[in-house]
């Protein structure tokens, strides 16, 4: 019902779109090392799955959406940046958001205890969330009930 | 630098003026949208240090500490805005979300006509 | 284990909120629909617990911190407990568990529960955090994180009035939050740092002329939260457009919340008691105007609305007064009108359930039909007009003799004319709904449900106790006026770690 746009937006898109996900992971998982991190990450991948939805409608995009998978990465997200935080309260270190995972060499990818596991929770609740933000929107303006 | 403190105040200003007299909600939100923008803008160009380098520590900086200390730009007011850039995603979100369902019961966007709720 | 309760009153609720979506897809493959408002008050009475526990430590005028990540203050965020907080967070957890078992026959035919659920429980992790935070941009993001939800809970119904009424609070909130930005922007730019403590430290050496405009800033952003006239315009709507829960809620935690915030800036860390008399006349004015207002109105809720401002009216005049004992008087007076102001919207929104109206041409001759709510009515305000023995009176007399003692008995005289202004339309409503003739079709109007008598019940009974032995009311409010006052070892407490 959402009507899509030309061919040539649709075939660019369908090509950037693998370049976009992949550019999104590399900021989320460099986030200790340079500027960017768990949001922008995230972010960067619910963009690029909406600038499928926009090119190609949201019956017939390429993205197999479905509601319920993305409501429970969402929760899974949310949770483990407070399982994280818990985990540091109670594995001994005696406080919350204390380090667990060893805090490595300077520049190097594994690196900066707690942070990485942190940032990936982040991007998947942001990126989950975006993604919930502009169905329920486009399916809003489109005339469905939600 | 005093050119970005004007160009934060302008656009304050500029967002402001939207919030109050523009005649439709869509514009008000980018309006509310442009003036926390401008907010950002005053503040992280308050952290700002003369002829000073990126907050990012790598491997060759480590050896002088105290120098890099005093050369880099206070990076506090940067994770003041992107938590503050965070929220602002979540205010437009809901407020257009509820302009949505304005259209849908009113029929207009335009404020001065969704007044059922009296006195 | 005490020492991690702070930032386990905080975290509780915020991590409730992250389960919930999960108990749901759960409950409903189980056919247990209600599952989730249950784990919500479960979550909620044990956040009371911990925020009690803490009670032991802090009531002997002892300050209790927490730092969170290990980082000491000034470069790390801290969580400072004194009396202060936690007579706030008492008040904010008590309403909303409360609230919660309320909503369990509320919102029983509600199909999207678990997103209501999940609203409350950041409402409330967001007013815990304004309360027990000793960082003030940590207090801007809880702020916000409690503004957020309680627009989405006002707009909850997705009806003609709860939009109208959300977006109207909405757009006006937000422009208050990014008032409150700007002054912190400021204030960073001035001192350089953000812990409470470390700036009330510095700001006492910086010229009086360069602080205005941050402390007008910030004045003003929480004034929009409280209601305090002239930036009231969004609160009779909101009040009246939200299930009547979500009302109960905004009255008795977000505005003591956003009440205890002002005062905490303004009193503790600009250390501006001169300020106090533009409080108490500001104070004098909405309480004026909400009084006067309340007089013509034909809508129940709106009503309510109404004298809710005034009431945030009279707290304002016994903090603005400055001397010990009319803060004491303010901030007793905080706390009935959590406890008088929620019991009213409970009533209000048990006519809606039982009744499906609350316009006061329409409905008649209840008393008949629900006679214990019509009592539980009555005595919400009579407590709410500062008739004795209830405890409206014993906050009310406090703050009249404290305006006498300081000098100004023409604040204490038009205080209690506004009383007597209160009893008046409150009577009418009285009169109005529970008395009169009845309807033909209101013949068989049953009593409301038990679930939703009993937290209406407690909190009767809260008023008659606090009214008939004040001196427990003054037992909980004098370690929190003490805690305000004492600036200096609220400074050494959270800064003599280091």
């Amino acid at each position: 019902m959402m009507a899509g746009m030309t061919t040539i937006v649709r075939t660019i898109s369908r090509l950037l779109f693998p370049f976009m996900f992949l550019f999104g992971v590399y900021v989320l998982v460099h986030g200790h090392l340079t500027p960017g991190g768990g949001f922008q990450g995230g972010v960067i991948i619910a963009a690029s799955v909406v600038m499928l939805w926009l090119a190609y409608g949201l019956e017939q995009s390429p993205i197999g959406f479905k509601l319920f998978r993305t409501e429970v990465l969402e929760a899974i997200g949310g949770l483990t940046l407070a399982t994280v935080g818990l985990v540091g309260l109670v594995m001994g270190v005696g406080k919350f958001f204390g380090h667990v995972l060893p805090l490595g060499n300077l520049g190097s990818l594994f690196s900066g205890g707690d942070l990485p596991i942190l940032n990936i929770g982040t991007s998947i609740k942001v990126a989950a969330g975006l993604i919930l933000i502009f169905y329920a929107m486009l399916r809003k303006i489109a005339g469905e009930e939600l | 630098m005093s050119l970005n403190y004007i160009v934060a105040m302008l656009l304050i200003a500029l967002g402001l003026y939207c919030l109050l007299l523009k005649r439709n909600l869509i514009k008000i939100v980018i309006g509310l949208g442009v003036m926390t923008d401008g907010i950002h803008l005053f503040l992280i160009s308050m952290g700002y240090r003369e002829g000073g380098i990126a907050a990012i520590v790598t491997g060759e900086m480590l050896e002088n500490a105290a120098g890099f200390a005093s050369a880099a730009v206070d990076p506090i007011p940067q994770a003041l805005v992107l938590t503050s850039i965070v929220i602002n995603i979540c205010i437009v979100a809901l407020a257009l979300s509820m302009a949505i369902w304005v259209y849908h019961h009113y029929g207009t966007l335009d404020p001065s006509e969704i007044r059922r709720l009296r006195e | 284990m005490i020492e991690i309760a702070p930032i386990m009153a905080v975290f509780l609720p915020l991590f409730g909120a992250f389960l919930i979506p999960i108990i749901s897809m759960v409950s409903k493959r189980f056919h247990a629909e209600r599952a989730c408002n249950w784990f919500t008050v479960a979550i909620l009475i044990t956040t009371l617990a911990v925020v009690a526990a803490m009670g032991a430590a802090v009531w002997g005028g002892g300050i209790m911190v927490y730092k969170l990540g290990g980082w000491s203050p000034p470069w790390g965020i801290v969580l400072a407990v004194d009396g202060l907080n936690l007579l706030i967070a008492l008040i904010v957890a008590g309403v909303s568990s409360l609230v919660a078992i309320y909503s369990l026959v509320y919102m029983r035919q509600e199909t999207r529960l678990d997103l209501y659920c999940v609203l409350l429980l950041l409402v409330t992790a967001g007013a815990m955090g304004i309360t027990l935070t000793g960082d003030i941009f940590n207090l801007y993001v809880f702020f916000e994180i409690m503004s957020i939800g309680s627009y989405a809970l006002v707009a909850f119904r997705r009806k003609w009035d709860s939009v109208e009424a959300g977006i109207k609070y909405m757009i006006i909130g937000s422009f208050g939050t990014s008032l409150i930005l700007l002054g912190i922007a400021l204030l960073y730019g001035m001192i350089g740092s953000l812990t409470i403590a470390d700036l009330a430290q510095k700001l006492g050496q910086v010229a009086a002329s360069d602080v205005v405009v941050p402390l007008a800033l910030l004045i003003s952003g929480f004034g929009i939260k409280i209601a305090m006239v002239p930036l009231h315009a969004w609160a009779p709507d909101a009040y009246q457009a939200a299930p009547s829960s979500i009302s109960a809620l905004l009255a008795g935690a977000t505005t003591t919340a956003g009440l205890y915030a002002m005062i905490r800036v303004v009193y503790m860390m600009f250390g501006a008691f001169g300020v106090g008399t533009m409080f108490a006349i500001f104070g004098l004015v909405t309480m004026v105007l909400g009084a006067l207002m309340a007089l013509t109105q034909r809508d129940l809720k709106r009503l309510l609305a109404y004298s809710g401002i005034s009431q945030m009216g009279y707290v304002l005049l016994g903090v603005g007064l400055g001397t010990a004992l009319g803060v004491q008087g303010g901030l007793f007076h905080l706390l009935n009108n959590a406890i008088f102001k929620v019991l009213l919207f409970m009533c209000a929104g048990a006519i809606l359930y039982r009744v499906g109206t609350t316009n006061l041409d329409e409905l008649g001759g209840l008393g008949k039909n629900m006679p214990i709510t019509a009592g539980l009515f009555v005595i919400g305000a009579l407590a709410i007009s500062g008739v004795p023995p209830l405890n409206g009176f014993a906050s009310k007399w406090t703050i009249y003799i404290a305006g006498i003692e300081a000098g100004k008995a023409v604040f204490s005289l038009i205080a209690i004319i506004m009383s007597v202004l209160t009893l008046a339309y409150f009577l009418k409503a009285i009169n109005a709904i529970f008395l009169g003739q009845r309807p033909k079709r209101l013949q068989n109007v049953k009593e409301a449900p038990l679930t939703m008598l009993f937290p209406m019940m407690l909190l009767a009974v809260l008023c008659i106790v606090l009214g008939v032995l004040p001196s427990l009311g003054i037992d909980l409010v004098a370690p929190a006026q003490g805690a305000l006052m004492n600036q200096s070892g609220y400074i050494n407490a959270v800064l003599g770690g280091i």
